[in-house]
């Protein structure tokens, strides 16, 4: 089975802890949402999932056709090369590049860029407006449309599984939908494998085929929509941390 | 020769002598005006440069060639200049400008010494059939060891600006200067491409050591006078844009003939001193602010 497991993640900034004792699983072909409320780690969490922040303890270990890689003290740049993929919270475009530098810039890593002209065109397939928008300015774009930018540079890497943290953040709440609507038709289109941190939990979970809360620094409750479907009451509590 | 001869005369050389500094400044457009790392050793890396050229050439070689055939080397030393940076300040975390600028001033101080010793402290020179005689435009009188160096300068900045614009590793260069992360996430190693980047300025000291020495002799402390030039250009410029380097370089090249030709030419050093009293004020933040 193809997936990707946290075993017993710890991490913080400095003296101060953020989250421990994290344990999750992604499954290829999932749609896991991470929930939290505000500044609860999860951007910590998924950071230290692509190597941008050391854990203290436990281990990040992709399973995949049949190998297993520890990822835990990689650096970021070599975690992307194996098939993780980020849609980072604030997007992290490079503004004063075009929008084809910025997919470029993706596609053009060692492991994929024998392929970067068939990956840029099915990004163009895929998203028709960055095609006509291929020559704008990154940061000259609309809000929603920077997001489909990071959301297309993400497919550039031609990921296992994309760790897409907080799409919403910063966008007006009709094109909140719009872009968790694209994400989810990508996600059943292509059998994505996506792992997607939100705080807006009704959209999110309205995609996801799983959910875990994290809470107080730990995993408070995980939900899964296969059995049976999932109580948003039951959500509530579980974000504002009661048992 | 009439006053209008004489003033196109002096606006060209201007250009011309403009166009060499920019192929000076380059390399500190990048590693300044990019990655912000305040290199002051780059003028003397020019100048080692420039005694790569002369060796060179004593055993015939066209200072062209020399100077197209220094390119790796300098590369290399570049990457392992900045691979010892690296390692030395930015480990924990953002580097602090008063140790860079040690390390900077420290490292301009070993070159001086190195060439002293290899080639002693007395003035150096090239031979090569286009120095020593002139062209004429019209009324415009151009020597050739004027002219020569002054295209090497648009040369590299072409080169430059279509190797940022069009090539993977050019826009990737771009892209460190914005945001580390960006670059992460795309699966490119950022230290990597900095020591690229570093690489490609050391590069161009070659470039700007062969220019400055076809214009007039050099000693090992030559360098000493372009920092502040080149400072005020990179600052002027706007921190990092390659073609606003050359624009920039050309603009001082001429304000420095201007005053040497009418008021006094040993004010003309004075120029560069006071644009870069005029890039301070427009970047209040002081030279080696951070601007992100
Ligand atoms: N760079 C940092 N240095 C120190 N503390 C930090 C840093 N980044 C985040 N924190 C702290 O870590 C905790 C978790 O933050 P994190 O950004 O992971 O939360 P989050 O769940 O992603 O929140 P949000 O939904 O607002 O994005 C917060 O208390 C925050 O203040
Ligand atoms: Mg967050």
């Amino acid at each position: 089975m193809n997936r990707l497991i946290i075993e017993n993640l710890s991490a913080g900034y400095g003296a101060v802890s953020v989250f421990h004792d994290v344990s999750i699983e992604v499954t290829e072909g999932e749609f896991v949402a991470l929930l939290g409320t505000n500044g609860n780690g999860k951007s910590t969490l998924l950071n230290c999932i692509m190597g941008f922040i050391k854990p203290t303890r436990g281990r990040i270990i992709l399973e995949w056709d049949g190998k297993a890689l520890d990822l835990t003290a990689l650096p970021a740049h070599e975690i992307v090369r194996r098939g993780l993929s980020m849609v980072p919270e604030g997007r992290r475009l490079v503004p004063s590049l075009s929008v084809e530098d910025n997919l470029r810039l993706a596609g053009s890593n060692p492991v994929v860029r024998d392929r970067l002209s068939q990956n840029l065109e099915y990004c163009y397939q895929t998203f028709p407006l960055l095609r006509e928008r291929k020559a704008q300015l990154a940061g000259t774009m609309s809000g929603g449309q920077q997001q489909l930018l990071a959301i297309a540079r993400s497919l550039m890497g031609v990921p296992k599984i994309i760790v897409v943290d907080e799409p919403s953040v910063g966008l007006a709440p009709i094109v909140v939908s719009q872009v968790i609507e694209v994400i989810r038709t990508l996600q059943k289109d292509n059998n994505l494998t996506i792992l997607m941190a939100e705080q807006s939990f009704l959209q999110a979970i309205d995609v996801a085929s799983r959910a875990y809360v994290l809470a107080h620094g730990r995993i408070a409750r995980n939900f899964d929509r296969s059995s049976g479907d999932i109580d948003h009451d039951d959500i509530r509590r579980a974000l504002l941390g009661a048992a | 020769m009439t006053q209008f001869d004489l003033f196109m005369n002096v606006v060209a050389t201007g250009v011309l002598l403009g166009s060499v500094y920019a192929a000076v400044a380059l390399g500190l457009a990048i590693t300044f005006g990019i990655l912000h790392i305040p290199n002051i050793a780059h003028p003397a890396l020019v100048i080692m440069g420039g005694y790569f050229v002369v060796h060179a050439n004593r055993f015939g070689v066209d200072p062209l060639i020399a100077a197209l055939v220094g390119l790796v080397p300098f590369y290399l030393l570049g990457m392992l200049l900045y691979s010892f940076y690296a390692n030395t300040f930015e480990r924990r975390g953002r580097a602090d400008v008063l140790q860079s600028l040690t390390l900077f001033f420290g490292l301009s101080l070993v070159i001086e010494i190195i060439l002293v010793l290899a080639y002693g402290s007395e003035l150096k020179s090239l031979t090569a059939p286009y120095i020593g005689s002139s062209l004429r435009f019209g009324p415009l009188t151009i020597p050739s060891r004027l002219l020569v160096p002054a295209i090497l300068g648009p040369a590299t900045v072409g080169a430059l600006w279509l190797y940022f614009r069009y090539t993977n590793s050019g826009t990737a260069i771009r892209a460190v200067a914005h945001d580390e992360r960006a670059l992460s996430i795309a699966g490119l190693d950022p230290a990597a491409i900095k020591r690229q980047a570093f690489g490609l300025a050391t590069a161009t000291a070659v470039i700007g050591g062969a220019a400055l020495a076809m214009i007039g002799p050099i000693d090992p402390f030559s360098g000493r006078f372009q920092i502040g030039r080149v400072f005020a250009i990179v600052v002027l410029a706007g921190m990092g844009s390659i073609p606003g380097t050359l624009v920039v370089a050309i603009g001082l090249g001429i304000a420095e003939t201007l005053i040497a030709s009418y008021l006094n030419p040993a004010w003309s050093p004075g120029v560069a001193f006071a644009m870069l009293l005029g890039a301070l004020a427009l970047r209040p933040q002081g030279l080696f602010g951070t601007v992100r």
